[in-house]
């Protein structure tokens, strides 16, 4: 009977991660074929999607360089992602089980989690917060991607109350390696970046706000090509001056434009005040970056 | 009779949950339910008017461009503002850009996989790197067959493609070539939007009375390089493909009613043209009757019911009135309101874009080439269900394709002629009070945005977006949703496999993620991959 539940649940994890790499559909891995394949070396991430609104996906899948089809094929084992995998109900829902009993995987949070009360938000009949809850006890690490993730983001301030991952952590007592990469969305190359140096072993250096400073280590302004111009956004609102990140010198979209750079005031996006405490977006305003739990 | 419960349905943005009640093989009646809910229209309460395009654009990350758009519109409209031409043309090119991106990416990477075997890639023997590596994988778990079968039991039923699975190698060696590489279009599809909307998801250069910036001519140059290669995979290899299946593969299913529902069509039209007419065209359309052209017209008629959906109050009114006050505990099953055109519950979406073109016959949009040839597979006997809305999706794209040429044509005039100014600052601010509406399409349906300002601030503010209609419940006249009503029919010869389930609620396109569990009468835990 135990035999029987290991395969099933490895059958099912293997068919399934496999067609969620592949973004293929799960159900044709029942002509009774099983994956003990490549996918099985690579390194395991499970991905679930709270109070988002798939910008955070669609931006990772934005990436030229590297393209998402080598990282899928060749990198990762991406065993759970809603919007990207084959497999529906049960089956995603077994593999994410299975996932979460064998452990050691990267979890990768997308929006915020209902604070307010847990009937905000439900996938399979069950709260997001305890499926975050019981695949973060199991990590190796969770990356918040996103500003809904790390701190709240839009979710924070509505009646929903969308909090970030930290929060929930605190909140169960739960002890883990956490990396915010906020903003809205977060930029492809913050995402790969710190998922290869992760695997690598490297040492990443995170700031008070559990951000890496590699990324989110200088303020906008200082780096900003109308920073001492007329051409300064300050007076339309621009948060550059309050805000950390690398966005002057990657740019947005394979380095074509970015906020600014189209003539827009940056909003502060991955700073923990935002939106909320960050708001009115388009009116001069000191924003000190704050953001009470 | 058995009832079957999806949740979540996957591959679809958003949370979404189907209960289905099956009779005799097909679905007798259907319940589609939203479950997850943020509550995004109330935040913005109190807030600057200003703040709301870039505050709804973050409601969905994969029509981005569309609710920041829209939300434009709304506040103009309530500022009293006039869009500048060429604030008019940069912002159809970077929604157009976002739309180019998003009708592929739905096709390949959200739907196509409905209706493929992925397992004949066993027999590949081509040389791409990508397929020998998916082709390796397949070959590897047949190498290592299960010690005990019985896994598989009754929770994971083994598939066998039904009638509308493709298994012909060589159309599936070409579909997953072309999946692969419309993820790299899709990519530089947004590519091309950012050059103008600063980045891409969520770009940052529309705002409320205009854009801002005037792309350059390097700018330019740049996005129509990018334009070209996007436009060339569209014309060469994504409308053919669609067309291809549905002609051939799946004409069966194609001339079938699987997912044909109610037949009326509601569109709001978008990407206004220099002569004043809309790009795709705005109408409804109510038991094959073209009851209205303008948006004029049709704006007064929307209301809201939230009978079955877990909001206070319970009577329909009209979205500029609407309360967003949740209650989670009113006996109901959905967060998604049911918006109503003249009492009509109606289909939204590629689908009723293409019928309000067939049928509004002076529009010139209606002489358009792809156009034509949707009416000529209707002619044929394609009926109006799941392969007709993935045709239309495909078709429309190609009218898309020449108009954002034609605008990029209008942006070198325009700046040959001085005509540059891309902001009505005049009415940047805000009024003390005013009230305002800016109705568009998204790539997935109609989309509206109504704001009301008290004070200077937001005082209330209501989106009706393009899967509230698809998606809508039950109202309190008894009449389902398009979702709801397009699943009527619906054949589930085997209750362990309800594979049409999933194929005619993507062929909507919806906008909530889904992944479906299935429920046996008896309350056992019975599940299916759809």
């Amino acid at each position: 009977m135990k035999a029987k539940l290991i395969n099933r649940r490895h059958f099912i994890k293997m068919s399934s991660s496999a067609a969620a790499a592949l973004g293929l559909s799960q159900f044709l891995f029942t002509k009774e074929v099983f994956a003990a394949g490549p996918n099985a070396k690579k390194p395991a991430v499970i991905w679930l999607e709270a109070q988002d609104c798939t910008g955070c996906t669609e931006s990772v899948l934005s990436s030229l360089t590297p393209a998402p089809i080598d990282v899928l094929l060749d990198t990762i084992n991406l065993q759970y992602h809603e919007t990207v995998m084959s497999g529906t109900g049960y089956v995603a829902e077994s593999a994410l089980q299975a996932a979460i009993q064998e452990g050691g995987y990267i979890l990768v949070i997308e929006g915020a989690i209902p604070a307010a009360d847990k009937r905000f938000m439900k996938v399979a009949g069950k709260p997001v917060e305890d499926t975050f809850i019981e695949a973060s006890r199991n990590a190796s690490a969770i990356i918040a991607i996103g500003a809904c993730a790390s701190y709240g983001g839009i979710c924070r301030g509505g009646e929903s109350d969308g909090q970030g991952a930290e929060y929930f952590l605190d909140k169960h007592g739960v002890s883990k390696t956490l990396i915010n990469l906020p903003g809205c969305p977060l930029h492809p190359q913050w995402f790969y970046e710190t998922v290869i140096d992760f695997l690598n072993g490297k040492n990443i250096n995170l700031d008070s706000n559990k951000r890496p400073t590699s990324i989110y280590g200088q303020k906008v302004h200082r780096n900003c090509f109308r920073r001492g111009t007329n051409l300064c956004l300050k007076s339309q609102g621009c948060k550059g001056m309050w805000t950390k990140s690398n966005c002057p010198t990657l740019k947005w979209n394979d380095g074509v434009n970015w906020c600014i750079g189209s003539g827009a005031p940056c909003a502060g996006c991955t700073e923990p005040a935002f939106y909320d405490q960050i708001s009115p977006l388009y009116t001069k305003k000191f924003i000190s970056s704050y953001y009470p739990k | 009779m058995a009832q079957i419960t999806i949740d979540p349905l996957t591959r679809i943005e958003g949370h979404l949950k189907v209960n289905v009640n099956v009779n005799g093989g097909t679905v007798s009646d259907a319940e589609v339910s939203g479950t997850a809910a943020r509550g995004i229209e109330k935040l913005l309460k109190g807030k600057e008017p200003r703040d709301a395009a870039y505050i709804t654009e973050r409601i969905c990350g994969v029509c981005f461009t569309a609710h920041g758009w829209t939300s434009s519109i709304a506040v103009e409209n309530a500022h009293n503002a006039n869009l500048p031409d060429a604030a008019r043309v940069v912002r159809n090119l970077i929604a157009g850009g976002a739309w180019l991106h998003d009708h592929p990416l739905h096709f390949y990477h959200l739907s196509a996989v409905d209706y493929i075997d992925i397992t004949v890639l066993a027999n590949y023997s081509g040389s791409d790197i990508n397929l020998n590596k998916i082709k390796n994988l397949i070959l590897s778990e047949v190498a290592n067959p299960p010690i005990d079968g019985s896994y598989v039991g009754p929770f994971v039923p083994t598939y066998a493609p039904d009638q509308y699975s493709i298994t012909d190698l060589d159309t599936v060696v070409t579909l997953v070539q072309h999946y692969i590489k419309a993820l790299e279009i899709q990519a530089k599809a947004k590519k091309m939007s950012a050059i103008f909307g600063g980045k891409q998801p969520h770009q940052s250069s529309i705002i409320p009375t205009g854009v801002t910036m005037f792309p350059n001519a390097d700018q330019r140059s740049q996005f129509r390089v990018l334009l070209d290669e996007v436009t060339g995979f569209i014309k060469n290899t994504y409308v053919p493909d669609v067309l291809g299946l549905g002609t051939n593969e799946l004409f069966g299913l194609a001339t079938s009613d699987i997912g044909v529902g109610y037949q009326n069509y509601l569109a709001y039209g978008c990407f206004p043209e220099k002569q004043g007419h809309l790009m795709y065209p705005e109408g409804a359309i109510v038991n094959g009757i073209l009851m209205a052209d303008n948006r004029d017209d049709i704006e007064p008629l929307i209301t809201e019911d939230v009978t079955n959906a877990w909001y206070q109050s319970n009577s329909a009114g009209h979205p500029s009135s609407s309360q967003q006050n949740f209650n989670l505990d009113k006996s109901a099953y959905t967060f998604v309101k049911a918006p109503r055109y003249n009492g009509q519950p109606m289909e939204v979406g590629p689908l009723a874009r293409m019928m309000v073109m067939a049928n509004r016959t002076s529009h010139p949009s209606h002489s358009h080439s792809a156009v034509q040839q949707f009416i000529g597979l209707v002619n044929a006997g394609v009926k109006p269900g799941v392969v007709a809305r993935h045709a239309a999706r495909a078709l429309e794209t190609l009218i898309l394709c020449d108009s954002m040429y034609n605008w990029m044509d209008e942006l070198d005039s325009l700046e040959a002629s001085g005509n540059t100014q891309i902001r009505d600052n005049n009415h940047w601010d805000p009024p003390r009070n005013g009230s305002g509406w800016g109705m568009t399409e998204a790539p997935r349906g109609a989309l509206g945005h109504w704001i009301d300002i008290s004070n200077f601030a937001i005082g209330n503010y209501a989106c009706v977006v393009p899967t509230t209609w698809n998606a809508s419940p039950l109202d309190a006249n008894g009449l389902n949703g398009p979702f709801e009503e397009a699943l009527k029919g619906c054949p589930v010869p085997d209750e362990n496999n309800p594979i049409n389930v999933g194929r005619i609620i993507r062929s909507f396109d919806p906008c909530l993620a889904c992944a479906v569990h299935v429920i046996a009468p008896n309350g056992d835990m019975k599940q299916y991959k759809i």
